[in-house]
């Protein structure tokens, strides 16, 4: 294992409040927001960022090298290094493994990142089903749902899991998003037979078992060791990162069990001396697209054993008040600006470890989880701490 | 409402379709595979000369291995397999293909050839959940006519029932 | 293998709706234009530069811009180029120059284009005037084109 040659925290946050449409701003308007909120939570100006990586999926809104238009007038990038990135769903994680790359290997002192999405203006299924195979994917895939349908129905034939269970996943994050004030579907009253009274979308999806399509931005700034000292006593330092990338088709191996997120998860305790993350851990956020899919992959994730993700739900282990809470943003089933999803889940994890969720905030956050998914069954995982490694 | 809708800003916003042409150069194996199915109605897969593992649908690199297949390591693979997990897509979006809404609902399949190792996406022509399990068996539907298109030459597959 | 075999591509097409919000300094500058036939920056609190089309941030200071100021309908041309060939998307039958102009009490330059084909009447340093459409549509080509003074 190579050594970081930089400690690296997070020292900025900031994000829009996430909604279905922004009408009032244009796109590197509404990323303003977020990287002004951020640099004046690090109490940075502009001149003092070192570097810019952008990212978002440039078929959901039609615009092509859309750092282009945004790099320089939504973020400091002018006459900086200004870097796209983008990889699906994973587009936030990579951004913030990106970022912690830069300054880690000592590039730069400090990064600036921004993920952003604005999918009314165009669409996640259909700029999805262009990032696919024009000859065997493209005829028959319906976006991301149909594929996460076929590992719902299969994940529930294979362990038992039944809707209500996936149901109570929605009711859970959902009813955590009325206490973030950034997120998109607040619903402090939602039922379970709200959720599994919704249309069948695309079975046994449920339209409340899956995930809106938001609008919004969110940045984050990484310092080393010695700036974070000068920007502030409360950061949360990075302490393992790790991405995991399958096959090419999603359809060359069984579409459950998400064996990415289980290596990476993995590899990334490992690092950061997690030997029981139910215990070790303070607080996950991970990326769940649809109710089912946070069952299963709180168990790719080590929470519980294969097939016991319902229990683990049941157990109220994953609640607010339980042992690891699961997503007390609301994660992604109450939010998913596609290229800042990810990166929601690395600011959400750093507020818990600095203390900053109010509402949503759980008590005494010393080691937190962050996770991003997508692209063919690829996992990413962050794991963020109040003190430094060394 | 409508009073509501009148108050509601109307916010200038620009509206546009693109419309792009590409070339999808298809790849060695994929030539073979819609020549083999055109002329012969037959399936190929490739098979890694290193792990042996069958790929379908066939391609030129085994992702385990990473070592190259080539037209001498297609093999040819029932037009049966195994339904391992389906749906009904019951939701409008726009076909980037088309430009218009896709035809719902349809069946939508994740199934295993007969053979291979990997798993295929495809249609299936059932609709009602009720009548699709997992461990079904299912066979590829071929057109009369075919052209080297995958949705024009096998346009779905069909579930096997049981009393067949 | 034949050369046909590795030729084979396979043909398609892309075709997807989108709709792009302008904005609120967008909509102002765009409305105004059709409105009162006045073009409208917006001025850096910072370095004072006047932006013309306006935008809500200066990109060189990362400052938020909300001092509006009209500036001339007439500028200086900046460089230029003359289209000769037709292609489905442009909004005049060729021939004709796209310019690169600075209004007058601009700092910053903006695209349009020039209703003059000869090259010998275009040259850099030489004055420009934009000529409004009579009916305008919330587009930037509610400014028809530029012409010389």
């Amino acid at each position: 294992m190579k050594i970081p040659k930089h400690d690296v925290a997070v020292v900025g946050i900031g994000q829009t409040k996430f909604r279905s449409k922004r009408r009032d701003v244009n796109i590197p308007e509404m990323i303003y927001e977020a990287v002004k909120m951020a640099l004046d939570d690090a109490q940075l100006e502009p001149k003092e960022i070192d570097a810019v990586i952008i990212g978002n999926m440039d078929h959901f809104e039609g615009i092509n090298f859309s750092e282009l238009l945004c790099g320089i007038e939504a973020a400091p990038g002018y006459l900086k290094p200004v870097v796209k990135v983008a990889t699906g769903g994973t587009t936030g994680s990579s951004l913030a493994i990106c970022g912690y790359h830069n300054v880690a290997s000592g590039i730069y002192n400090n990064v600036l990142v921004v993920g952003w999405e604005k999918l009314n203006e165009g669409g996640a299924t259909t700029g999805i089903i262009t990032a696919f195979d024009p000859v065997w994917e493209r005829p028959s895939l319906a976006g991301a749902l149909g594929p996460l349908a076929l590992m719902a129905g299969m994940y529930s034939a294979k362990y038992g899991i039944t809707p209500e269970q996936a149901a109570k996943v929605t009711v859970k994050n959902r009813s955590n998003a009325a206490n973030n004030p950034f997120a998109h579907l607040q619903m402090p009253n939602i039922t379970i037979d709200y959720v599994m009274s919704s249309q069948m979308i695309s079975y046994p999806l449920r339209l409340h078992d899956c995930c809106p399509q938001s609008e919004g931005a969110c940045a984050l700034i990484y310092a080393n060791e010695q700036e974070t000292k000068k920007i502030t006593d409360n950061p949360a330092w990075v302490h393992a990162v790790e991405t995991a990338h399958y096959y090419t088709f999603g359809t060359d191996d069984k579409m459950f069990d998400l064996p990415t997120a289980t290596i990476a998860s993995k590899k990334a305790y490992k690092k950061a001396g997690i030997s029981n993350p139910v215990k070790d851990l303070d607080v996950a956020e991970i990326y769940e697209p649809t109710s089912w899919s946070e069952l299963s992959w709180t168990e790719a994730l080590g929470f519980c054993k294969p097939g016991e993700g319902g229990k683990l739900l049941d157990e109220e282990i994953t609640q607010m008040s339980g042992e690891l809470p699961v997503n007390p943003s609301g994660g992604v089933l109450s939010t998913n600006p596609i290229g800042a999803t990810a990166l929601v889940r690395v600011a959400e994890a750093a507020i818990q470890i600095m203390g900053r969720g109010e509402k949503r905030q759980v008590p005494d956050v010393e080691k937190a989880l962050a996770m991003g998914f997508g692209g063919s069954l690829w996992t990413e995982i962050m794991i963020l701490g109040k003190n430094p490694m060394r | 409402m409508s009073k509501n809708r009148k108050l509601k800003k109307d916010f200038f916003e620009i509206k546009w379709k693109t419309d792009l042409p590409y070339r999808y150069s298809i790849g060695k194996l994929a030539v073979k595979f819609f020549e083999e199915l055109k002329v012969n109605k037959k399936i190929l897969g490739s098979k890694c000369p290193k792990c042996e593992k069958v790929h379908f649908p066939p391609r030129a690199v085994c992702a385990d291995c990473l070592v190259e297949m080539k037209i001498d390591d297609m093999v040819e693979l029932p037009p049966k397999g195994t339904l391992e997990g389906f749906t009904v897509v019951n939701y409008p979006f726009t076909d980037p293909s088309t430009g218009g809404i896709r035809p719902f609902p349809y069946g939508y399949a994740l199934f295993k050839l007969d053979g291979a190792d990997t798993y295929t996406m495809h249609f299936v022509d059932e609709t009602d959940v009720s009548k699709m399990k997992i461990g079904q068996r299912v066979e590829a539907v071929f057109s009369e006519e075919r052209k080297g298109d995958l949705s024009a030459d096998i346009p779905y597959f069909r579930i096997i029932k049981e009393e067949e | 293998m034949t050369d046909d075999i590795e030729k084979k591509v396979y043909r398609g097409r892309i075709k997807v709706p989108y709709k792009h919000t302008g904005g609120a300094y967008v909509e102002r500058f765009i409305t105004e234009i059709g409105k009162s036939n006045k073009i409208l920056g917006v001025k850096c609190p910072k370095c004072n530069k006047v932006h013309v089309p306006p935008k809500m941030i200066c990109h060189e200071c990362f400052e938020k811009m909300d001092e509006w100021v009209e500036v001339q309908n007439q500028g200086i041309v900046k460089g230029f180029t003359v289209v000769t060939h037709s292609t489905p998307i442009m909004p005049l039958e060729p021939p004709f120059a796209y310019g690169i102009i600075k209004l007058d009490g601009a700092d910053t330059d903006f695209v349009h284009i020039i209703k003059e084909s000869a090259p010998e009447k275009l040259r850099i340093g030489m004055k420009v005037k934009a000529v409004f459409k009579e009916n305008p549509r919330k587009r930037i080509l509610d400014i028809e084109y530029f012409e010389a003074i």
